[in-house]
């Protein structure tokens, strides 16, 4: 047995993808792909193929001569630029990278995680390049001296130069690039092989491009230096931003604009523009000193990647626009109200032209992000942007913001906000500690002042110039730019700051700097040099060589050390709102409670949203799997920003919970939620044993983690109880329910406390259309709904009886805090005959609809069915002693003969038909309350009456009924030991173990089957199968009706069903799960024997005389209920 | 830090301004510091951070005014503003009921999140919108008008929030009540004296005390805060005073 449970536990870990998923946060390192994507600034549909170390030589442009001499062509390679360093390629870019990086799949974590750089993943670092396969115009392989594999590049390096006049003519500037493979012949030719490939897949690109770069500053530059000095005239620039039409911000004199833009102009004549641009150490020292206002847009997106992004898809901003026009959102109706107060203070923010660029931009993204939609600081942010650049390139730099700079900025619940702010809180912490101590002592909160610093990237704390050159670097080397900027700014400060005492003064002290930053920063000193440097040159200095040290990987750090702190308090928040709004109903249950409903119902929400992720995944994975090469598939599921979505705390999870959610969600706190016949897996395994003893672990993981309810969770049952639940619950009619309407419903079982509210509830529930009656089919479902929600027993205190000493050694092993075993076994017993009076009475009391239905015919057929009960024989009931008797081989011992009572319990509606078809048979008495041809109803208050004439029932709708939905507390052990055990004694031991407990670690026994349990499980299986031979009866009803005899001669093979379904599970595992579970079943028919000789006087014999009328689909185990029931209610009736 | 002994005492209270976007928070505080009106006022970031004295008989009242953004998903970071707080202006548009929901949110939030004994008032903004616009105040006892005869003033009244209800529900939470208007300055000041006055004076009082040595305490976290005044302690704001 402590196998089991170990293994049970150990088979969890290996199975339970959430448990894999969280925790260590060496787990948490992003996958390769990501760091890739992120080091060359790739869109999200790239990742590394091919990798190989290589040196590559940057030639100066030179004249394009087909006809060079081999020699020539040396030389050229010998001239220029050479680098070493790593070259990768993805599905269409070819990447250059001097830093160390190694993105392979193939590369173990740690490379990929432990390489460091300028920017550390986050951006490109080094010299190199970024290359898209479709900007490359031809590849040739250079015959080398050296043995060496080498390639030269060219590039479609200004595109659009080509002078209109004469197209022929071939550019004039040409970009080579030369490349030496270095590796194995091997590793080289296969490098080739993939980059023929992605150049062929390249080629189509070549239009996108031509659009893409048709809209960058660049190429105008050049070809109008170019045009210059042919001496042609201008042609239209393209669009760099408002700042062309409204100027740019500053001064152009001051910021010497004109100097930064020769220096710019030739190198991107020199090392490529936009798409082919080659970053030489030069780049980054001439972004750092600022960029220049008409190149500053393109620059921006060059490198931070939404360029290619933009080449991607340049058609999105425009589709998108078009595709919504006319359409509202509560975004929509958000941007609305900021359009005017973005930026008011530049000019082109108060035009109709800067506004609507704006709200274009702003409604175009909120369309393609729907979870981000529009938070306020997108405003400014864009509309510093459109200052610089184009609507459509504005619009790409905004995703790559919210999606890869920015993570969580502007989601719904700003969690990177506020995470970033207690990583920034925790640097100052470690750089300053000084300044830190004094902010604690004085009790000022930083994040006050510094949360809308990183939110709206300083644009609204500096003046516009020095926001824009932070915003230069921020783009080149990530968002560690922010923080470096925003530790500076505190270091400079620091000595003012530690006079500052409270908030005010803080805010104050900074507001100051922020308003000098053009102000001289050695004001007195004699060095004329040292006067000349300005605070925020000084800002610079300060950021980026004393806070060096503040790299990505750094931050990386910090935010998985804070994240699950920040995330749980952001959950609490939303809690706690969410929980004090949940309205008038929400206050019948205590707060605790709400607190744990509101835990089970976005658990739930989450969860399944985890796991159709997860299976969404593995299936796609399958697939990819069945056409690719294995190879190729390794790409991890473990990317988490992908696998944590739906938590609360990140933004926008779902709300709404589906009919299959609510049937969990019951599940996690209802017993009687909890099916008996686990199918999915069990199907499965059912259909493919083979398969898994063959493959053994790995497809059986996979296999049970396709489970729609997730490995360590019970599956749901599905019970038309249930369904009416959902339907009750769902006041708005949109087939799901809100965690409001949860609460309500809730409120309405838990809330009121007492018995007339609760049968009311009852009542309504099966009071389909509002008339206050319930007819035959109603009654029967509502016995039938009492049987569901007892046949795992019975919540609370229900009259126990005194009968069952014999099972006192049982209890004594038994952990059931509030009811020993064997009282609660008979007070199921005893429930089953109140049910089944129940039905009686309630159709005995019932009104008929016609007069001419009269209560006495109601009577005459009970009696009738007394009467004569060794003829009526009940067929399903001898049926079911048989098979119980094949299962356990000792007499099943409970005693009382099955007779003909017109009103089976446990068959519920069952046995109505059964009861009329008998009645029919022989009697011939008109059985009116029976018939359906005769409509009858109840009504509430004969419900009530019914109900209250029956003590148990009575507290059934008192206590056991709202007791049964356990809200907080976890389901206690025993109650897991008997779902469970009642499990195993079905198809599926693998799946009983799948208790909630289990998972929540509530109870490590639920592998182990404490002795007296067995019991329960039989008697369990005795309700829940008496309720299913009861459906198929009715199923079967008309037949029945017409051909009473034949019932008789119907014996089912489900002996052998019931064998298969035992064994299957035991197939795929391993020994140990084998041997452990046969002894369970050992343990388990040891105890069912007990059971059984516990309960009775009456022999074997006597049962198996019986004529069988039996479902067909009922197993073994199964199939014994209605014998129990109908035993029970002879007792009662005598 | 010394003990400035001034003429009249005065002290700093800490104020937040919480409510749904746009109803007008930032102009509130706008007319009251600055006495001024902006139609197209920069949507709040985070917080903005102003002070305005507050001349009472007795004392002066140094308000810290912590001015909240309203976007929904602002909401989560508002508990940093609201911490230590002694009182709280929760401001709906009185044009628009769903603020006032929102309003009842942030009162239910405050009671059981912030400083126990913070002073709440419950401001309806934008009177000027509707027909009483003139400054009848907030005294409008004998509005009789009940929930379902609001939507009959077509006579240009945009008032879709009844005095009667909204008064009613401050009552019952036991909130400073007020209707404003930011734009013709209705009633602003006098929410903000209603404020300093409701104030408790022991809890100004405590402000001069130990303050430093508490106020690390305080710092740990929000929970279980006892002084409500903490960190208002230090010699910046004796210089107020005079």
């Amino acid at each position: 047995m402590f196998n089991f449970s170990s293994f049970v536990q150990k088979a969890q870990s290996f199975i339970d993808p959430t448990q894999a998923l969280n925790i260590s946060p060496s787990d948490r390192n992003p996958a390769k792909s990501t760091l890739f994507r992120h080091q060359f600034r790739l869109p999200d549909s790239q990742t590394p193929l091919q990798e190989i170390t290589a040196e590559i030589t940057i030639s100066p442009p030179v004249a394009y001569s087909p006809n060079a001499t081999q020699g020539e062509k040396d030389k050229d390679r010998d001239r220029g630029y050479h680098y070493e360093g790593k070259l990768h390629l993805s599905e269409a870019y070819l990447c250059f990278s001097t830093q160390p990086t190694s993105f392979l799949q193939s590369a173990s974590t740690s490379t990929s995680s432990g390489f460091t750089g300028q920017t550390h993943g986050a951006g490109p670092g080094g010299n190199g390049f970024t290359l898209p396969l479709c900007a490359i115009r031809r590849v040739e392989r250079l015959h080398s001296q050296q043995y060496q594999f080498a390639l030269a590049i060219t590039t479609w390096n200004g595109l659009t130069n080509s002078p209109t006049n004469d197209a022929a003519k071939t550019p004039a500037l040409q970009q080579k690039i030369t490349i030496q493979l270095a590796g194995t012949r091997q590793a080289c030719e296969r490098f080739c092989d993939g980059l023929k490939k992605g150049l062929k897949g390249g080629v189509g690109d070549v239009g996108k491009l031509k659009k893409v770069v048709a809209e960058c500053y660049s190429e105008y530059l050049l070809q109008q230096g170019d045009m210059k000095k042919d001496g042609k005239k201008d042609s239209i620039p393209p669009d760099a931003g408002l700042g062309m039409i409204f100027r740019y911000p500053g001064d152009h004199k001051k910021l010497r604009d004109r100097s930064k833009m020769r220096l710019w102009g030739e190198y991107l004549r020199d090392y490529g523009r936009n798409v082919t641009l080659i970053r030489q150490p030069t780049f980054h020292k001439l972004i750092r000193v600022g960029l220049p206002n008409r190149l500053r847009g393109e620059i921006w997106e060059q490198t931070s990647g939404s360029l290619f992004l933009r080449l991607e898809n340049p058609m999105l901003f425009a589709d998108t626009l078009a595709k919504y026009e006319g359409r509202d959102s509560l975004a929509i109706d958000e941007i609305e109200k900021d359009l005017n107060r973005s930026l008011p203070e530049y000019p082109g923010f108060q035009s109709p032209e800067g506004i609507g660029r704006l709200r274009r931009v702003l409604t175009a993204y909120s369309w393609t992000n729907e979870e981000v939609g529009y938070c306020q600081a997108m405003n400014i942010v864009v509309a510093a942007l459109l200052i610089y650049m184009s609507e459509s390139q504005a619009f790409f730099l905004l995703s790559t913001l919210c999606d890869r700079l920015l993570p969580g900025y502007y989601s719904t619940t700003m969690y990177g906000t506020l995470l970033d702010q207690k990583v920034f809180e925790s640097l100052v912490e470690k750089t300053m500690p000084i300044l830190w101590d004094h902010l604690v002592k004085s009790d000022v909160q930083l994040s006050v002042v510094s949360l809308p610093w990183f939110l709206s990237l300083y644009i609204n704390s500096m003046p516009l110039v020095f926001a824009f050159r932070v915003l230069d670097v921020f783009f080149l080397e990530g968002p560690k730019v922010l923080f470096q900027v925003g530790l500076a700014i505190l270091r400079i400060n620091g000595e003012e700051l530690l006079d500052a005492t409270d908030d005010g003064a803080f805010i104050s002290v900074l507001k100051s700097y922020f308003s000098k930053l053009d102000e001289s920063a050695h004001p007195k000193s004699e060095n004329a040099k040292l006067r000349a440097v300005t605070r925020f040159q000084e800002l610079m200095v300060v950021a980026f060589k004393e806070f060096s040290g503040i790299t990505q990987n750094s931050i990386t750090e910090q935010r998985m050390k804070h994240k699950d702190s920040v995330l749980n308090n952001i959950e609490s928040f939303a809690k706690r709102t969410s929980i004090r709004n949940l309205g008038p109903d929400s206050k019948r249950l205590s707060v605790d409670d709400l607190g744990s409903l509101y835990d089970r119902f976005y658990g739930v929400l989450y969860e399944r949203q985890q796991r159709s992720q997860i299976i969404m995944e593995e299936t796609e994975r399958r697939d990819r799997a069945r056409r690719a090469k294995a190879a190729e598939v390794v790409t991890g599921l473990s990317e988490n920003q992908v696998v944590e979505k739906g938590r609360v705390g990140l933004g926008p999870s779902p709300t709404l919970m589906d009919y299959d959610g609510f049937r969990e969600f019951l599940a996690g706190m209802a017993r009687w939620a909890i099916t008996d016949s686990p199918s999915s897996p069990g199907k499965d395994k059912n259909s493919e044993p083979e398969k898994h003893s063959y493959f053994g672990n790995s497809v059986r993981r996979r296999e049970v983690s396709l489970s729609p309810w997730g490995y360590g969770n019970p599956e749901p049952a599905d019970h038309e109880f249930m369904q009416r639940l959902f339907r009750r619950w769902d006041v708005d009619m949109n087939s799901a329910l809100t965690l409001q309407n949860v609460v309500t419903g809730l409120a309405h079982i838990k809330g009121k406390g007492d018995i007339m509210g609760s049968i009311t509830y009852f009542f309504e529930l099966y009071d389909d259309d509002g008339d206050g009656k319930v007819d035959r089919e109603g009654i029967l479902r509502i016995s039938e709904a009492l049987l569901f929600l007892s046949r795992r027993g019975l919540e609370g205190s229900l009259t126990p009886s005194t009968s069952m000493t014999g099972l006192s050694e049982y209890e004594a092993d038994n952990p059931n805090p509030y009811q020993p075993e064997g009282m609660q076994g008979n007070t199921n017993e005893r429930f089953l005959s109140s049910v089944s009076a129940f039905i009686r009475r309630c159709f005995e009391y019932a009104d008929p609809d016609h007069p001419q239905n009269k209560v006495p015919e109601v009577e005459e057929s009970t009696s009738n069915g007394l009467a004569d009960p060794d003829s009526f024989g009940i067929g399903d009931d001898s049926d079911e002693e048989e098979d119980l008797l094949d299962l356990g081989d000792s007499s099943p011992a409970r005693g009382k003969k099955p007779t003909g009572i017109p009103s089976i319990p446990a068959a519920s509606d069952g046995s109505d038909n059964r009861d009329r078809s008998v009645s029919k048979a022989h009697a011939e008495a008109a059985n009116a309350a029976l018939d359906p041809s005769k409509p009858l109803h109840i009504t509430l208050p004969t419900f009530r009456m019914v109900v209250l004439a029956d003590e148990l029932l009575e507290q059934f709708f008192e206590s056991s009924f709202p007791a049964s939905f356990r809200i907080s507390d976890k389901m206690i052990a025993p109650a897991s030991s008997s779902s469970g055990s009642s499990l195993t004694t079905f198809s599926n031991i693998g799946f009983s173990r799948s208790n909630p407990q289990l998972s929540v670690g509530g109870t490590s026994s639920a592998g182990l089957v404490p002795p007296g349990k067995g019991l329960r499980g039989v008697l369990d299986n005795i309700v829940t199968d008496g309720m299913r031979v009861a459906a198929e009866v009715r199923r079967r009803m008309d037949e029945a009706q017409k051909e009473l005899e034949q019932n008789a001669v119907h014996r089912p093979d489900d002996d052998e069903d019931d064998e298969e379904g035992y064994d299957e599970p035991r197939t795929p595992g391993g020994n140990a799960e084998r041997s452990v579970r046969s002894e369970d079943r050992d343990l388990l028919e040891g105890a069912d024997a007990e059971a059984m000789s516990l309960r009775g006087h009456d022999g074997v014999s006597e049962l198996k005389q019986q004529g069988s009328l039996s479902p067909t689909t009922t197993n073994a185990g199964r199939s014994r209920s209605p014998s129990v029931a109908s035993s029970k209610v002879i007792e009662f009736e005598r | 830090m010394a003990e400035a002994t001034a003429p009249k005492p005065s002290s700093s209270v800490k104020l937040v301004l919480l409510g749904e976007a746009a109803v007008g928070k930032s102009s509130l505080v706008l007319r009251f510091v600055n006495n001024d009106f902006q139609e197209n006022k920069e949507p709040t970031i985070g917080a903005a951070f102003l002070t305005q004295k507050c001349n009472l008989p007795t004392r002066t009242i140094k308000f810290e005014i912590w001015d909240t953004a309203g976007q929904e998903r602002f909401a989560s970071l508002a508990p940093m503003y609201y911490r230590n707080a002694q009182s709280a202006l929760v401001v709906y548009d009185l044009t628009k009921p769903t603020s006032l929901i929102k309003a009842k949110h942030w009162v239910a939030e405050l009671q059981r999140q912030a400083s126990p004994g913070i002073v709440i008032a419950l401001v309806g903004n934008k009177l000027d919108l509707t027909n009483e616009s003139s400054g009848s105040g907030n005294a409008l006892g004998d509005d009789s008008e009940t929930d379902a005869a609001e939507g009959e003033n077509d006579d240009g009244d945009a008032r879709k929030v009844s005095t009667a209800e909204a008064k009613s529900y401050a009552e019952e939470e036991g909130l400073l009540f007020f209707e404003t208007s930011a734009k013709n300055g209705t009633n602003v000041t006098e929410v903000f004296t209603a404020i300093a006055n409701a104030i408790p004076e022991t809890s100004l009082k405590g402000a001069r005390g130990p303050g430093a040595t508490q106020s690390s305490a305080n710092r740990t976290e929000d929970q279980s805060r006892v002084n409500l005044t903490g960190p208002r302690d230090s010699a910046s704001k004796e210089g107020c005073a005079c």
